[in-house]
């Protein structure tokens, strides 16, 4: 089934919000050397919900932890709304992430010595050091209600199934409501109907003008983005609106 | 050994820290050898010596043969007589240097080695220890009578016996010249039972049969029993202080052992699950845990014992060289070797048994689906500190990590500990034997203290009258060494009115003439003396009966009495060996004697004080740095660990500071529980040694806790642990968030 709300079109006319230019990852030097991105140019608007798909090893993964800033290209550019984030000391980067990208991981990392709600809390204490306690609890709740969870707050991550971990992680990704939200495998470690939700909430987000990013193997879910793009050696060799 | 390699190249930095950091801390179990180490060199030197016995001082034996006296003596094998004086070398406040006189050839008893030169074989000739003069110099010795005599200097040299001392050599010419005397005035003897009841019977016989000649001992006889030396005991002391460091070494080197091979066995949980999973028995699965931590244990092992031979041969030489000049070889304790090597791999067997029982027991479902095995919020503890909000989020996160990893931070703890009571035990023995030192200076009011020259009470009472003419505030005294109830103790003859001494007495009161004495408290509590008791003192001539009076304050084992009794019980009456003066210069008519005054005393108390420090400072070096690599260790494999949570945090926008923050918050409250804990087992810990060496001495030390380097060591944690907490988490950071999240899926 394709979802594709209408503002999503409306936000293409405006400028992209990541501009990716002959972005390279490598690992090594020499002939040995491993290419995880090769040389590339990539372009996402405000809103806009992408889907990047290609079998293992494509390098779909290194170019979403790119776009999200946890990793460094080894050669291009990369501005995310306006700012050359490939350039940014490892700190500013950081302190960039926390308030402009949201991550959702196939593992969903959560720390597992803090309960639900004070996983989504910490991101917003991260992203926004100013916020007071009680804001940052409102917030984290708020976004708890969001995933549907917020019954379940004071539970630790090993009290709660992988799809509700999964969807803590969802809420700790959007609680401070970033510009982008990359997501890989999000559904990658949950049964079908977890999986679906999650999608869902996700979806949702681009209705609130979130762009959003998934990597995926699942066709399916890739057939509800906007737009496909498809990879393999580290290149895009396809790329197009659904 | 396959496994090892593969486990090394996934963490090198991890491996090799945990394999330094065991060897080190079995290597610092080395220290333990050096009471071996130090006693056979003793041992062996004293045997290649022939060293004496029993050594008598005695008064001139003039015309008889004392050396054939002696020997018809039942019990004594081989006897040498011997003349000894003791010479001034021309400064003023120069130690006076013994004169021995002898027959040099004969290799019977104390054999006499040149190490560098030759012999005396001439009058005017004499071999010296190391340090005293060069070969080819002259020394010009005063006699007693002030009479002085060039001495040529032919070799250096030596016996064991005279280790550590500055003595010349001669021969018995020579030596008898000088003394003024006609015979000899010492004996050194090797007796044919070394038993020390038996070398006492023989020297109480030795004794009688020199009296019926007419020579009488001036001094209490040294026995020195089966092959011992004589300064061993004191040698034991300092191991035995030694000893308790390698204790802390230790227990340093069994909380790494702990941890460290827990750490190896739980972090394959995943890894033997995934292999219980493939049908793997559980048995040969432990075995082959238990396999790897063995093997990292016998690689430390073969590191670390040759470390701590080295450690124990280093530190054994500079005891050795600092109280004997004595340069021994290289001595190797085997039972440390094996019980260390026992230790290390026998525990690692142990640890790891456990280790790989639990790893082996944990549901597979659960191991294979978390990491660690252990997922936090398992236990009740857990579940408590989980509850609770106190702090931060991430200081919360931290207070969690450290009760979820207890093991951990119970070994962080410990380390801490550790190196905190090593610290603390050392700066307290340096402010304890600093107050020791003041305090037995205090009760005194002399400026100079006068020594007589030769055997026994040399001062005549001739002499005296003039000096005291001449020096309104000398007095003259009695310095001799006794026995009581098998402690040597110091008998110090004072006129009853003495004004050398503060007579302000702890219970009792001070003597008066006749034969009362007065006794140090210390010593008398010890040996369960109480104020009017009657008490036998075995003296040089015999044993005395003195009635106690009284208890003073100095510390030590000392006996005071009238200066007139004790020169009585001597065999001379009116006589001194000792004049006390208020004045620091020595005091006119008084020839070829040494003055040393009281600064001159406290600071070659100080010098030796510094040496005994900078021992054990080597010592606590070892043991702080083998904490420290402890520590170092089990923060990196701590913070490795959980480098996906780390990342995880650096991933929602978490800067370094903040993974920092996490890392000190959880650090910091173990580092302050163990400088604590360390604080409270270094003053226990000093306590109890000081404790240990006033039961061994029979004396009353008094225990001065450092309190003032509290701040220093805590300090010292306090940057340490942030230091070796910024070093890691800065190590981490150098890989990219992606790479580090990667590789925990």
């Amino acid at each position: 089934m394709l979802h594709d709300p209408p503002e999503m079109r409306l936000e293409r006319t405006t400028p992209p919000l990541v501009v990716a230019t002959d972005l390279t990852r490598r690992w090594g030097k020499g002939p040995t050397a491993q290419l995880g991105v090769d040389r590339v140019d990539l372009e996402i608007g405000r809103g806009e919900l992408i889907a990047v798909v290609g079998p293992s090893g494509s390098g779909k993964s290194t170019l979403g932890a790119l776009l999200a800033g946890i990793d460094r290209p080894t050669a291009g550019s990369l501005v995310v709304d306006g700012v050359r984030i490939d350039r940014l000391s490892d700190d500013r980067l950081a302190r960039w992430r926390g308030g402009n990208v949201g991550i959702v991981f196939q593992n969903f990392h959560l720390l597992p010595t803090l309960d639900a709600r004070e996983n989504v809390e910490l991101a917003v204490k991260l992203a926004d050091g100013s916020a007071s306690r009680r804001d940052r609890r409102a917030r984290s709740l708020d976004a708890l209600r969001t995933v549907g969870l917020d019954a379940k707050a004071k539970r630790l991550p090993t009290q709660l199934s992988g799809g509700e971990q999964q969807r803590v992680a969802v809420a700790r990704a959007l609680v401070t409501r970033p510009r982008l939200i990359v997501a890989d495998e999000p559904t990658g470690s949950l049964d079908q109907e977890s999986g679906s939700a999650v999608f869902e909430l996700l979806i949702g987000l681009v209705a609130t003008g979130t762009t959003v990013m998934v990597i995926t193997h699942d066709e399916h879910l890739a057939r509800r983005a906007g737009r496909v793009v498809s990879m393999l050696d580290g290149r895009i060799v396809s790329s197009g609106a659904q | 050994m396959r496994q090892m390699f593969r486990e090394f190249r996934r963490a090198p930095a991890r491996i090799i820290t945990s394999v330094l950091a065991l060897a080190l801390a079995l290597g610092a179990m080395g220290v333990f050898a050096i009471p071996a180490v130090a006693s056979s060199s003793l041992r062996d030197s004293a045997g290649a010596d022939r060293m004496a016995n029993i050594v008598f001082d005695t008064t001139d034996s003039g015309a008889i043969d004392m050396a054939s006296v002696v020997e018809s003596v039942p019990g004594v094998d081989d006897a040498l007589a011997e003349a000894m004086v003791g010479v001034g070398t021309g400064s003023p406040d120069a130690t006076l240097l013994p004169l021995v006189g002898r027959d040099l050839a004969d290799t019977r008893v104390d054999v006499i080695s040149a190490t560098s030169g030759r012999l005396p074989i001439s009058d005017g000739e004499v071999l010296v220890t190391d340090g005293v003069a060069d070969v080819g110099d002259v020394i010009i010795a005063t006699a007693p009578d002030g009479h002085q005599t060039n001495l040529i200097v032919v070799g250096i040299g030596g016996t064991t016996f005279w280790a550590g001392e500055s003595v010349a050599f001669s021969t018995l010419r020579t030596a008898t010249d000088i003394a003024g005397i006609d015979g000899a005035n010492h004996v050194v003897v090797r007796a044919t039972d070394t038993s020390g009841d038996s070398l006492r019977t023989t020297a109480d016989a030795v004794r009688e049969r020199l009296a019926a000649d007419g020579v009488t001992l001036t001094d209490l006889p040294i026995t020195v029993p089966d092959g011992t030396h004589p300064i061993e005991s004191e040698i034991t002391q300092v191991s035995t202080l030694i000893g308790f460091l390698g204790i802390v070494a230790g227990l340093v080197a069994l909380v790494l052992l702990g941890s460290t091979t827990n750490t190896l066995i739980s972090e394959r949980t995943r890894e033997a699950a995934v292999m219980r999973a493939l049908g793997a028995r559980n048995r040969p699965l432990r075995r082959r845990l238990r396999r790897l931590a063995v093997t990292i244990a016998a690689v430390a092992v073969v590191i670390g014992l040759p470390l701590g031979v080295l450690i124990s041969n280093v530190i054994a030489r500079m005891v050795m060289q600092e109280f004997l000049d004595i340069t021994p070889g290289i001595a190797v304790s085997v039972p440390v070797l094996v019980v260390s090597a026992v230790f290390a791999i026998a525990g690692a067997a142990l640890v790891a048994s456990g280790a790989a029982r639990r790893v082996t027991k944990i549901p597979l479902a659960t191991a294979l689906r978390d990491r660690d095995g252990s997922p936090f919020g398992r236990r009740r503890a857990e579940r408590f500190v989980a509850g609770t909000r106190l702090g931060g989020l991430l200081d919360r996160a931290a207070l969690r990590n450290a009760v979820h990893r207890r093991s951990r931070s119970v070994a962080i703890v410990a380390q801490v500990t550790a190196a905190v009571a090593a610290l603390l035990i050392i700066a307290s023995l340096a402010t304890t034997v600093n107050a020791f030192n003041a305090s037995e200076f205090e009760p005194w009011s002399w400026n100079s203290r006068t020594t007589a020259s030769g055997n026994g009470l040399d001062i005549g009472g001739d002499t005296i009258a003039p000096v005291v003419t001449a020096d309104p505030t000398a007095e003259p005294a009695i310095e001799t060494i006794g026995e009581f109830d098998s402690w040597e103790i110091d008998l110090v003859g004072l006129k009853p009115d003495t004004a050398m001494i503060d007579r302000r007495v702890d219970s009792g009161a001070w003597l008066t003439d006749g034969r009362n004495v007065v006794v140090s408290t210390g010593f008398a509590e010890h040996v369960g003396i109480a104020v009017g008791d009657d008490i036998d003192v075995r003296i040089a001539t015999g044993t005395v009966t003195y009635h106690v009076v009284g208890f003073h304050r100095l510390q030590g084992r000392t006996l005071f009495l009238d200066i007139d009794t004790l020169a009585t019980d001597l065999g001379r009456p009116g006589a001194a060996n000792v004049v006390y003066s208020a004045a620091d210069r020595t005091p006119t008519g008084l020839h070829g004697l040494t003055t040393t005054t009281y600064l001159d005393d406290f600071s070659s108390d100080d010098s030796g004080r510094a040496a005994i420090l900078l021992i054990f400072g080597v010592i606590g070096l070892v043991v702080v740095t083998v904490a420290g690599l402890a520590v170092a260790s089990g923060l990196a494999v701590n913070v490795y660990e959980r480098r996906h949570e780390f990342a995880a945090i650096r991933a929602i926008g978490g800067r370094s500071r903040q993974v920092m923050h996490v890392v000190s918050a959880e650090l910091l409250p173990l580092a302050a529980i163990g400088v604590l804990a360390g604080v409270a087992a270094g003053y226990f810990g000093g306590l109890a040694i000081m404790q240990s060496f006033e039961r061994a001495d029979a004396v009353d030390i008094g225990f001065v806790f450092a309190g003032r380097a509290i701040p220093a060591v805590t300090a010292t944690v306090v940057l340490g642990c942030l230091l070796i907490g910024g070093l890691t988490v800065r190590r981490m950071s150098r890989q990219s968030v992606a790479t580090t999240l990667r590789s925990a899926s």
